[in-house]
């Protein structure tokens, strides 16, 4: 998604549900979106088959 | 006793028990002191002064017929407004839960009755802890008592104004990316971010899930442990919750750092987020003044700063998104503009964006945890600036994120943040001291050396003295 492209941003507010939000604070949606995209490139994964995987443990044997 | 309002809560207690101090008169002083100096402060979002008197009232009956329930009897507490306290509203801050009043006690204010602790009211916080401070809110912002035009931190500000100014000896707090110890930072107290799981959240409105700490905050090192010593304990209620039998023992604040590993974690104001002269300054002056007193320091690398913010960001936006999601789209006129943005931000993080964040959270703690192989108390920096003016925008913005908090909330170890000086226009420097899991011990001890050591816990803001 490109942080600026305001029609994108507007299809994923509608689908999140975000309608009133989009219709009375739309600065504020567009704000919100542009932001997370701006910070994606961090998180960005340089080897997917070796990193970690997230947590998930069971609780021991009873 | 003389200075009421300026005396620790471990020696109120030791004065309640002997009856040196009435609980009665101790409250009567404190709600006098809070009628007085509230009203620029804005700590209180609720001052409960009649069930405050009830309380003290049967900790004074209960403590004249030989029945003391233990250090916190009689002793006033402030409850920062996102803890469930029963027959009080818990508004979050916020036009959302303006009529919430919460039917039962949060687990760690059950604690604290259990205790005899006399709950006094309310704090202010920023808008269900994110969105602050903010001038669209239904109650004001609470303000920094060493300068009221400066920002308290937060988002348990009204608990670090509260405790600077006098209002009350301790306040519980809770941190999710920081808010604990920017307040402790912002306000020259004592915060403790226990380890992930060792205090319960049960009652506590969450912000996110898998970062959010309930903890102890007050005016010196001593005080925080002894708050901390009540509220912590397992609660299957909590699914983060966890045991731990490694107390803290009592003679463990005066050991000193002897002979202590310190690992000096430079590299996060020095080159990840460059920090403000004086603030650099100080945490060298607290580095050479442990190893005056025969801690052994080394430096240590961590991942980068700014990497710890962004996997601390993606978790506690998505986490919050699932919270508030259906308010906000039912609602959002009922938010203000901050926590309106911020937890919007929510809606455009990907189940993609949630699981690296978490893949890069394992390989964080993973680096953390071999760092503490080799010392045995991590020193750093908490804020990166001093507090600025609580109305100028553009500097909070540009200083709020530079902070080095929130790899202790991505990681769950222990963190204080306190007092490391004064800045030339006179308000609070900062110190953080992280742990091992579990090891608050070391993290108090190293604190309380600090404390003896500095002697700035004991400084006044000048206003309020």
């Amino acid at each position: 998604m490109s942080g600026t492209d305001e029609a994108a941003i507007e299809v994923l507010a509608r689908a999140a549900g975000l309608d009133q939000a989009w219709a009375e604070f739309r600065e504020d949606v567009l704000a919100a979106a542009r932001s997370v995209a701006a910070q994606r490139p961090a998180l960005a994964l340089v080897e997917p088959a070796a990193e970690p995987w997230p947590p998930m443990r069971v609780a021991g044997k009873p | 006793m003389s200075d009421l309002h300026w005396t620790s809560a471990t020696d109120l207690g030791d004065a309640l028990r002997t009856r040196a101090v009435s609980p009665v008169d101790l409250l009567a002083a404190q709600l006098e002191r809070i009628g007085r100096l509230d009203p620029t402060l804005n700590a209180f979002i609720r001052l409960d002064a009649e069930g405050a008197r009830a309380a003290a009232r049967t900790a004074e009956r209960e403590i004249a017929a030989g029945h003391w329930r233990g250090p916190l009897h009689g002793v006033p507490i402030g409850i920062k407004d996102i803890i469930d306290v029963a027959g009080l509203p818990t508004t979050c801050h916020s036009r959302v839960r303006l009529d919430n009043v919460a039917e039962t006690d949060a687990a760690v204010v059950a604690q604290l009755r259990t205790a005899g602790a006399v709950i006094v009211g309310k704090l202010s916080t920023h808008e269900f802890a994110l969105g602050g401070p903010s001038f669209d809110l239904p109650f004001p912002p609470a303000r920094n008592p060493w300068n009221p035009t400066h920002h308290p931190g937060g988002s348990s500000s009204g608990s670090g104004a509260g405790l600077a100014a006098g209002l009350f000896p301790l306040a519980l707090g809770t941190d999710t990316g920081g808010s604990i110890r920017n307040p402790a930072s912002a306000c020259g107290i004592v915060g403790l971010k226990p380890t992930y799981g060792l205090v319960s959240r049960r009652g506590v409105f969450p912000l996110a899930y898998t970062l959010d700490h309930v903890g102890p905050m007050a005016r010196t090192v001593a005080d925080a442990t002894l708050l901390l010593s009540i509220i912590r304990g397992r609660d299957p209620k909590d699914p983060g919750s966890v045991a731990s039998t490694d107390d803290i023992v009592p003679d463990t604040l005066a050991r000193g750092v002897r002979g202590l590993r310190v690992g000096y974690v430079r590299h996060f104001h020095e080159t990840d987020m460059p920090a403000d002269a004086e603030v650099a300054a100080a945490l060298d002056t607290v580095a050479a003044a442990l190893v005056a007193e025969g801690a052994e320091l080394r430096t240590v690398t961590l991942p980068d700063l700014n990497a710890f913010s962004s996997v601390n960001r993606v978790l506690l936006q998505s986490e919050a998104w699932a919270i508030h999601a259906p308010w906000l789209r039912s609602r959002p006129q009922d938010y203000g503009q901050l926590a309106r943005r911020r937890l919007l931000a929510g809606a455009f993080q990907t189940a993609e964006d949630y699981i690296l964040a978490q893949r890069r959270r394992t390989t964080m703690i993973d680096a953390v945890d071999a760092v503490f192989r080799e010392v045995d108390v991590l020193l750093t920096a908490s804020a990166m600036d001093p507090p600025c003016r609580i109305d100028d925008e553009p500097t909070l913005s540009r200083t709020y994120p530079r902070q080095a908090r929130t790899p202790f909330n991505v990681t769950g170890h222990p963190a204080l943040a306190m007092m490391s000086g004064l800045s030339a226009d006179g308000l609070p420097l900062s110190v953080q001291f992280v742990g091992r899991y579990f090891d608050e011990a070391t993290v108090l001890r190293t604190a309380a050396a600090w404390e003896r050591i500095g002697g700035w816990q004991a400084r006044r803001p000048p206003a309020f003295a």
